[in-house]
């Protein structure tokens, strides 16, 4: 049984990163593995202002007042992502990728696709709960992929510090929140059927999107980067710089059960360690 | 752009992301998926289960008040029946609601492996929020008093080597983490400063050896630091001066306690309306308008409550706006936790 005291009260920190200096490729002649991991810039800013307005309308219903500080927490720290990507990404237009096309899809998809859909009464109440266990279901590979980024050997590998540094500081917080959403979830509703539902549909649909928005992105690159092949993948999934099958599958399958609980992924500890000595979380007032 | 369709009807997708003169066909594709779901998710309907209220509050007896030091007294609190309360880490702290409803905040001071008690400190501030005043002049043994946590707000982790930096009354979350790293046989400093030595609690609980420097008065940030061991994270808890030339100071891995909401300085009194013919709330000189709003509005977001995450902005419906706080996405709104009104009234639309 973990330790239920493995758990740290949420507040969002106030980040600004300078990006004026970081490169497009800022993982040094990894053009693959910078994209792969520039589209964070690309989905998240909408994905997460999403959450929070998905979450907000679910704050009423809230019959815990811890779990409601923790939603509040969680809420800011999404927040915070949000900018701090949109900032990379207004960058990486203004070095010539305008991401604008790829955003409008994803605009269309979380604000008009799993919007509010103008549903009323019991309808919209079950919109809701779904919404929720989509988020739980996204929140289990942020908290995978947060790990990943707190450990993969980026540094040596050369990657451009404030890139870093922004990657690492959202790990550290989606591992540090990694509990909320499925805590919310298993609060406000809890069925095991929604759960798998979210889960058989997120899992893949995240990955495809991640994908499809990689070759985008590097068939957009101004610098003309190679055609990117599978094998470029798989080469960089053995060196560490992109998450490999052996770390997303299992995470597939780990969610499932229905002794699942969030506080088993990840190292609180480690993410604690980062935010001390995270370049911007150490600014941040 | 215009995406309509409401409920589960027609979709239709953005354009072709490679710009094709068509409609996207994968996104069409997960429209589809989207509206499946949709209509799946109506049928949880059925069944659907009851939200269970969670009552985390404790209700705990003083067994102790003892004088730690000038102005400090600490609370022994336990379970009226003796039972194990629930557990808590180094840097853990209780919400404790006081007699007059007042909540706050302090440090858990004891010992973690003692599951039977749990110990606070608290140092008398005659001009502060009145907390301690109260603490001070009006609890004593056997009062009950609603407690709600606890919770870690200032996690110790890691196997050092550590440099702890202790002002005053911080030393309360500081000596439990101190413990810890001597029986863990981590290397670690303590600097722990203060007034004088008889406004200085707990110094009979320290290890008396050279690890541990007590300081009388206010040292700079440099001579805070001078002790830190080769590669130490340095944990810190002070007031605030002393927080800002640590961390001017120091390179290395910083841990500290953030203080969520700076207190409103200079701030008038005016009267907000909650919505077009809603509810009319005082929000007083020294209060936030959210602090306000959360009175008539319980279920209300907000997060950093320092005007930089953006999530309570509110429309403004009427009335100047002072505003403060990071931009808005929207004219005409304001930032509840930071902003207030330029008259005597603002009208929310809410």
């Amino acid at each position: 049984m973990p330790d239920p005291t493995d758990k740290v009260v949420l507040h969002a920190r106030d980040v600004r990163f300078d990006w004026s200096t970081v490169p497009a490729h800022w993982l040094p002649g990894e053009p693959v593995a910078s994209h792969a991991m520039n589209t964070l810039h690309l989905v998240l800013p909408e994905g997460e202002r999403w959450f929070v307005r998905v979450f907000k309308q679910a704050l009423p219903h809230i019959r815990d007042e811890e779990l409601r500080a923790d939603v509040l927490g969680f809420i800011g720290q999404e927040a915070m992502h949000a900018e701090a990507h949109q900032g990379a990404a207004d960058h990486l237009a203004a070095q010539g990728l305008d991401p604008a096309p790829f955003v409008a899809q994803i605009e269309w998809l979380f604000r008009s696709l799993l919007g509010d859909r103008d549903l009323t009464g019991p309808a919209e109440h079950q919109w809701l709960l779904e919404r929720l266990s989509v988020i739980a279901a996204i929140e289990h590979f942020t908290a995978v992929l947060g790990h990943w980024v707190l450990t993969a050997p980026l540094e040596s590998a050369g990657a451009d510090p404030t890139m870093l540094d922004l990657l690492r500081w959202h790990g550290a917080e989606e591992v540090e929140h990694r509990s909320v959403a499925f805590d919310l979830y298993m609060h406000l509703d809890g069925r095991q059927g929604r759960r798998l539902r979210a889960m058989v549909i997120v899992g893949p649909l995240l990955m495809w999107m991640l994908v499809r928005c990689t070759r985008w992105l590097l068939a957009h690159d101004p610098q003309r980067p190679e055609r990117p092949r599978w094998r470029d993948y798989r080469r960089l999934a053995r060196r560490g710089l992109l998450p490999g099958p052996r770390e997303l599958l299992p995470a597939f399958w780990r969610y499932l059960p229905r002794s699942y609980h969030p506080r088993d992924e990840g190292s609180t500890e480690l993410a604690v360690a980062y935010l001390a000595s995270s370049p911007a979380a150490k600014a941040a007032g | 752009m215009v995406f309509s369709g409401a409920g589960s009807g027609d979709w239709s997708a953005p354009p072709d992301l490679y710009g094709r003169p068509r409609a996207d066909r994968a996104m069409l594709g997960v429209a589809r998926v989207v509206s499946g779901v949709l209509r799946l998710s109506r049928r949880g309907v059925r069944r659907q289960p009851v939200v269970r209220p969670v009552d985390r509050d404790l209700r705990l007896v003083v067994r102790a008040v003892t004088a730690e030091a000038d102005g400090v007294v600490s609370l022994r609190l336990a379970d009226p029946a003796g039972a194990a309360l629930p557990p808590w880490r180094p840097g853990g702290h209780l919400d404790v609601v006081l007699p007059s409803g007042r909540c706050r905040q302090y440090s858990l001071c004891g010992d973690p492996a003692d599951r039977l008690g749990y110990r606070i400190a608290v140092r008398l501030v005659p001009n502060g929020g009145g907390g301690s005043v109260e603490i001070h002049s009006s609890v004593g043994v056997g009062d009950v008093l609603t407690v709600r946590g606890p919770r870690t707000a200032f996690p110790f982790v890691g196997r050092g080597p550590y440099l702890f930096v202790a002002g005053g009354i911080g030393i309360t979350p500081i000596l439990p983490m101190v413990h810890a790293a001597e029986r863990a046989g981590a290397d670690w400093r303590l600097v722990y400063t203060g007034r004088t030595r008889a406004s200085m609690p707990f110094l009979d609980e320290l290890p008396g050896d050279e690890r541990v420097s007590i300081v009388e008065g206010m040292p700079t940030a440099a001579e805070l630091l001078a002790t830190a061991p080769e590669g130490a994270s340095v944990y810190l808890c002070g007031p605030p001066p002393m927080v800002a030339a640590v961390r001017g100071e120091w390179g290395g891995a910083l841990h500290f306690e953030r203080f969520s909401a700076a207190p409103v300085v200079n701030g008038k009194p005016f009267e907000m309306q909650v919505g077009v013919g809603g509810p009319v709330v005082p929000v007083a000189a020294d209060e936030t308008a959210l602090t306000a709003l959360l009175r008539v509005r319980p279920d209300a977001a907000y997060s950093c409550r320092q005007g930089f995450c953006g999530t309570c902005e509110v429309k403004v419906a009427a009335g100047a706006v002072d505003g403060r706080g990071r931009a808005l996405s929207e004219e005409d709104s304001m930032l509840v936790c930071v902003s207030r009104a330029v008259g005597d009234r603002l009208v929310l639309d809410v």
